[in-house]
């Protein structure tokens, strides 16, 4: 998007000019330079001299920076700009951010996801910023004929004390550009960090609440058709014939056809996804004309049977069959338990556990369940794609464009250089989006068309054709000795169609005796990562059995685990613990202190702890429930957080309420079930998501102080939250919930002087738990 | 032919009058503010003012706007400098900021009705708002902040 | 923690045989003693009869206990939804005139007339729930509750006979039989309805009698 080829960025921009002024950090010097369209032969931007992939200054002394990543609503694009400034030492309130194209010999891996953002970009883009800096200060230096050593920054300009010098980057910027760059930078030390670790302001703040294009299903092209895609209405179903005659005759419909997505033996990507591969589509002028002969399509569906798809990608070519049934959530469960009791793949074993459970006083077992989870991103799926028989211009919400390219590459028959991915602001991602299969849809579709078209997904598409977050099983252990000291500790995890375990962490590495175990059954439900894979499941189970068990051994929740982890530091058990105990104990001790962990006047809470390390991260937060219309409602939280240097502090504080709020909902109402192959839950009727009335009062964040590099954020903060919430509706109701979500066990909501019928939710659940 | 009056500027569209008013936003007019989250009136982002009311335009037709008075986030204030938009910028709302345009059009219903709103009747207020990121506890603020903005200014 | 608090009624076959057995005459304080009630123009001369009338208005409150009826009339402050009467998602609030509460009145999502679509929200142009001083609550109440809470003067927004026969025809009351796409209708059809509204008012507007 950097040199605005499209007419909606081209008016958003000149609109935001007329807003300029108020706070935003665009500068008028560079809007003024801006062509409107029509005027040809001038380049949009004149006069840009590239200092490098991230950086761009003009003579007038405006500095651009790219965000090279997706923005999800991680505020990468604020923050992955202000570590470049750091080291350029640029006046932040005076740079200018856009998001960069995908380019990714220039701007690198352009990956959102795994909580990555900050941490692989943070070393290039302090590299960048300083190479810049050194550039221009050694063009002042030539200019002024005096040694660079002799000189400093300041904000955007050079100085020179010595002389009384001084001048603005912008005038060293076309000398700078020929200074080849420095093989050796120096980073500033972190304790002298100036824009990084200040809170700085979303660089959209004002484009988002005025309502700017900005994100997919924004981004317009004249001439454009909106196109959907009929898919079958279960998982395993297949289209047998259609007859699209009256939807034909409907206003503003223009086609509809059946296309393959994959062609018969076509090797896709890890990520690409197992799609409906037969696509029924129907393209029509504007999005409601569409929505509305869709109804009239009409459609015959058959079961799919077995399917073989061929995948690709960095395990190598493998063959894959995905079972044809239909599958049910009742049955599916029963196939759980039916595999819980089989032998499982070894994932990995420390000491001699059989034996010490054997030989232990007391065992303590507990079953944990969790159902299928939609991502549910606010911005439903969509794509916008135009392709010619040359090139091929896709634009949309995606999180892993580099992923995406090869396929679309070879389904469009295409060289890389002849396609152009761009990155719109995303309306949610939450692991959703690094599936590129819509985007490739959206080009055959194009493709076909030879005409721009927007594809899109109704919420309806979006829920029920989901790439979503498994289905769970696990099975915890701990054997006990006499002294009620823990001697060995078992984890058995399944799932559909894979498995949770993250064999190496904690508290492997702190028992003696240890064994971790995964099986999975396959499935024709497709799945993908939700807000941290296997995490969000295993943080809730670990994080309640380590609550019961420290019951049982009559420990302090807190105190139990400092103890494991005191153990795992000082005699680690066992190879490739892949958590640091000190910092895993850091922010147990933290939010232990910030939360007032044993004071009386907090005693009217019921109050649930837990912690978890994933993504390079540590979190816990400790959750105080209290009863609202007689329903349990969490009314504070504390939470505690090492992601090394935290970049823009507010943000991150806002990323980890955010996480605490989704943990909360997911917790209490997250669950997609299956009847016969389709959906059971179709829009947010019957897909509950958390509200404002159930969201805290107040979500204390504290952040570890230290100088590690950044790690993860996005993701490490949401797990714990289940794990806490489930420790607190204990204490609240005295008994220990096995199952998500939590919601349907607790009594039946109700208002004030309500008393009401149960709801069916709730009957299908007792019965289910009955069995 | 559908007259209709959208932040004061008058446009004639030629659409079928049971196209919902959202879809005549985005499609006809380029208004793209207002979102499309879910369709049934359940998710709020998309949020504009029928005559001062909060309408969810998913779900209202556009012959029910004609002759009325709409107003969308881009034209809640001209300079876009609404107490609410002042304030969601200070208290730094958004994450991915897809709802929150819907989220603002609520709100201003509130603050019109509630100069000093409590975070019950913001509750109350704004449940109807599906914010997927979690915002909900600086959307509260922010509304506060509002609301002080508000009670400063007139 | 699987408290029940389920309120299962009484199957309403029961109610019915229990009403007709022990219809002992209840009187109303409408029907007995609201002696200037005027007869509306075409009304027929039809003379009261408690076992009719009892009848009649067990047919009634079995359409007014259905979800389509009884989710406006809630117990609470907030409107019930769907065919298990879950409480309405997002909880739009009663509000003094029974039209919703700021960004959360009924008329943002409930259009005048139903929208297209399944799990829309359905219309009509008085959407509304009773207001706070007047809330004609359905929710909870046994059909002799709701029969003299509906022939209460003081009790059913001030209707008196006239008025309440007239409310049978009411486009709101009308509505709960056609509320959009895969919405079931109450078990009685609308016209069946209204006649049996008219005969267990005419008859004399009984109350089954109390177990």
């Amino acid at each position: 998007m950097t040199e605005q080829k499209t007419s909606i960025n081209r008016r958003s921009f000149l609109k935001s000019s007329a807003l300029a002024g108020g706070g935003l950090m665009l500068s008028f010097t560079w809007l003024s330079a801006f062509k409107l369209p029509g005027e040809a032969g001038k380049p949009d931007v004149p006069n840009w001299i590239e200092v490098n992939g991230y950086i761009k200054i003009t003579a007038d002394n405006v500095i651009k920076i790219l965000n090279p990543n997706p923005e999800f609503g991680q505020n990468v694009m604020t923050s992955l700009p202000m570590i470049v400034a750091e080291e350029l030492d640029a006046d932040w309130q005076k740079v200018v951010v856009e998001m960069g194209p995908h380019d990714s010999v220039k701007l690198g891996p352009q990956f959102t996801g795994g909580s990555n953002s900050v941490r692989m970009y943070w070393k290039p883009l302090r590299e960048a910023g300083a190479a810049a800096r050194t550039m221009l200060m050694q063009a002042a230096a030539d200019t002024w004929k005096v040694p660079a050593e002799e000189l400093t920054t300041n904000a955007g300009l050079i100085v020179h004390p010595k002389s009384m010098k001084s001048g603005t980057y912008g005038e060293f910027a076309a000398k700078a550009a020929v200074i080849p760059v420095p093989k050796e930078i120096k980073l500033k030390d972190p304790v002298k960090f100036k824009v990084v670790r200040s809170s700085q302001k979303n660089v959209e703040g004002l484009k988002i609440v005025s309502g700017k294009p900005l994100f997919g299903l924004d981004y317009k092209q004249e001439g454009m058709l909106i196109a959907m895609i009929v898919h079958p209405p279960a998982f395993g179903m297949k289209l047998k014939s259609f007859d699209a005659s009256e939807a034909l005759t409907m206003a503003g419909i223009k086609d509809v056809f059946l296309q393959k997505l994959y062609p018969d033996g076509f090797e896709q990507g890890g990520f690409d996804t197992r799609s409906f591969n037969d696509m029924l589509v129907i393209v029509g002028k504007s999005t409601w004309q569409v929505m509305q002969a869709r109804k009239k399509l009409k459609a015959q569906w058959e079961p799919a049977g077995d399917i073989k798809d061929i995948i690709g990608g960095r395990g190598g070519k493998k063959e894959v069959i995905v079972p044809g049934e239909l599958e049910s959530t009742d049955a599916q469960h029963k196939k759980m338990q039916e595999f819980a009791s089989k032998p499982a793949q070894q994932l990995r074993r420390d000491g001699d556990p059989e034996t010490a459970f054997k030989n232990a006083a007391q065992i303590i077992e507990r079953t944990y369940n969790a159902p299928f989870l939609a991502h549910n991103c606010l911005e439903p799926i969509n794509f916008f794609a135009h392709v010619t028989a040359e090139k091929a211009l896709v634009a949309g919400p995606l999180q892993a464009p580099g992923w995406s390219e090869p396929t679309l590459a070879k389904l469009l028959n295409l060289p890389a250089d002849k396609i152009e991915i761009q990155m719109t602001r995303m309306g949610g991602g939450f692991g959703r989006r690094a599936y590129g299969h819509y985007l490739y849809e959206a080009a055959i579709i194009s493709q076909k068309l030879n005409a721009p078209v927007k594809l899109m997904y109704t919420r309806e598409d979006d829920m029920t054709y989901g790439i979503y977050r498994p289905m769970y099983t696990a099975i915890y252990r701990a054997a006990l000795d006499a002294n009620k000291n823990l001697v060995a500790f078992h984890v058995k995890g399944g799932g559909i169609p894979e498995h949770p375990i993250h064999a190496n962490r904690f508290p492997a590495g702190a028992v003696d005796n240890y064994l971790a175990e995964g099986w999975q059954i396959p499935s024709n439900i497709t799945i993908g990562a939700f807000r941290a894979p296997r995490s969000n499941f295993n943080a809730a189970a670990e994080q309640s059995f380590l609550d019961e068990l420290a019951e049982a051994m009559g420990k302090d929740p807190i105190e139990l685990r400092l103890e494991l982890l005191q153990r795992a530091k000082e005699k680690p058990v066992g190879k490739n613990n892949e958590y640091d105990a000190d910092r895993y104990a850091g922010i147990l001790k933290l939010v232990k202190e910030k939360s007032g962990w044993n004071k009386a006047e907090n005693k009217k809470y019921s109050r649930g702890i837990a912690a978890y390390f994933c993504h390079n991260s540590y979190a816990a937060h400790v959750v105080d429930l209290t009863m609202k219309n007689g329903q349990p409602y969490v009314e504070r939280v504390f939470s505690a957080v090492d992601c090394g240097i935290v970049v823009n502090p507010d943000a991150a504080t806002n990323m980890v309420q955010g996480a605490v709020v989704d943990g909360i909902g997911n917790a209490f109402y997250g669950k997609l079930t299956h009847k016969d192959g389709a959906a059971e839950q179709t829009n947010f009727h019957n897909y509950r998501i958390i509200r404002m009335n159930e969201a805290p009062k107040k979500v204390e964040v504290h952040f570890v102080q230290n100088n590690i590099d950044p790690t993860g954020l996005g993701e490490p903060p949401f797990p714990p939250v289940f794990g806490a919430v489930a420790n607190a509706l204990y204490r609240a109701y005295g008994k220990r919930l096995y199952e998500q979500p939590y919601g349907p066990q607790i009594p039946q909501q109700t208002m004030p002087d309500v008393k009401r019928k149960p709801v069916k939710s709730k009957l299908i659940l007792n019965k289910r738990r009955a069995q | 032919m559908i007259t209709l009056n959208i932040n004061t500027k008058t446009y004639n569209v030629d659409v079928d009058p049971n196209t919902p008013l959202l879809w005549v936003l985005r499609d006809e007019l380029d208004l793209v503010g207002t979102k499309y989250g879910c369709g049934v009136a359940q998710c709020g982002a998309c949020v504009v003012h029928l005559n001062g009311e909060a309408v969810r335009s998913c779900v209202t037709k556009v012959s029910r706007a004609e002759g009325q008075k709409v107003v969308t986030i881009e034209g809640l204030a001209e300079k876009h400098d609404h107490p609410l938009q002042v304030a969601w910028q200070e208290v730094d709302v958004p994450q991915c900021g897809y709802c929150q345009s819907g989220q603002i059009m609520a709100a201003a219903v509130l603050l019109r009705e509630n100069k000093n709103p409590t975070d019950a009747d913001i509750d109350a207020a704004m449940s109807g708002n599906i914010c997927r990121c979690g915002t909900y506890l600086r959307i509260r603020s922010a509304i506060h902040a509002a609301a002080e903005l508000q009670r400063k200014t007139t | 923690m699987s408290k029940s608090t389920s309120r299962h009624f009484i199957p309403k076959k029961t109610i019915t045989v229990l009403a007709i057995i022990l219809s002992f005459v209840s009187f109303m304080s409408f029907a007995s003693k609201d002696a200037t009630m005027k007869k509306t123009p075409n009304q027929k001369s039809i003379s009261k009869d408690s076992l009719e009338s009892v009848q009649a208005f067990m047919k009634v409150y079995d359409v007014l206990m259905h979800p389509r009826c009884m989710n406006c009339h809630p117990k609470g402050d907030v409107p019930l939804q769907g065919d298990d009467s879950h409480l309405h998602t997002m909880l739009p609030r009663r509000g003094k005139n029974g039209d919703g509460i700021y960004a959360m009145k009924c008329k943002n999502c409930h259009q005048p007339e139903n929208a297209p679509g399944l799990h829309t929200p359905p219309g009509n142009p008085k959407w509304a729930l009773p207001p706070a001083d007047m809330k004609m609550v359905f929710e909870g109440k046994s059909p002799r509750e709701l029969a003299l809470q509906i022939m209460n003067f003081n009790k059913n927004g001030h209707k008196n006979k006239e008025k309440l026969l007239e409310h049978a025809r009411d486009t709101l009351v009308k509505a709960g039989w056609n509320m959009g796409e895969g919405r079931v209708a109450p078990p009685l059809p609308y016209d069946e309805f209204v006649k049996a509204w008219d005969t267990w008012i005419e008859k004399g507007g009984y109350a089954p009698k109390a177990k």
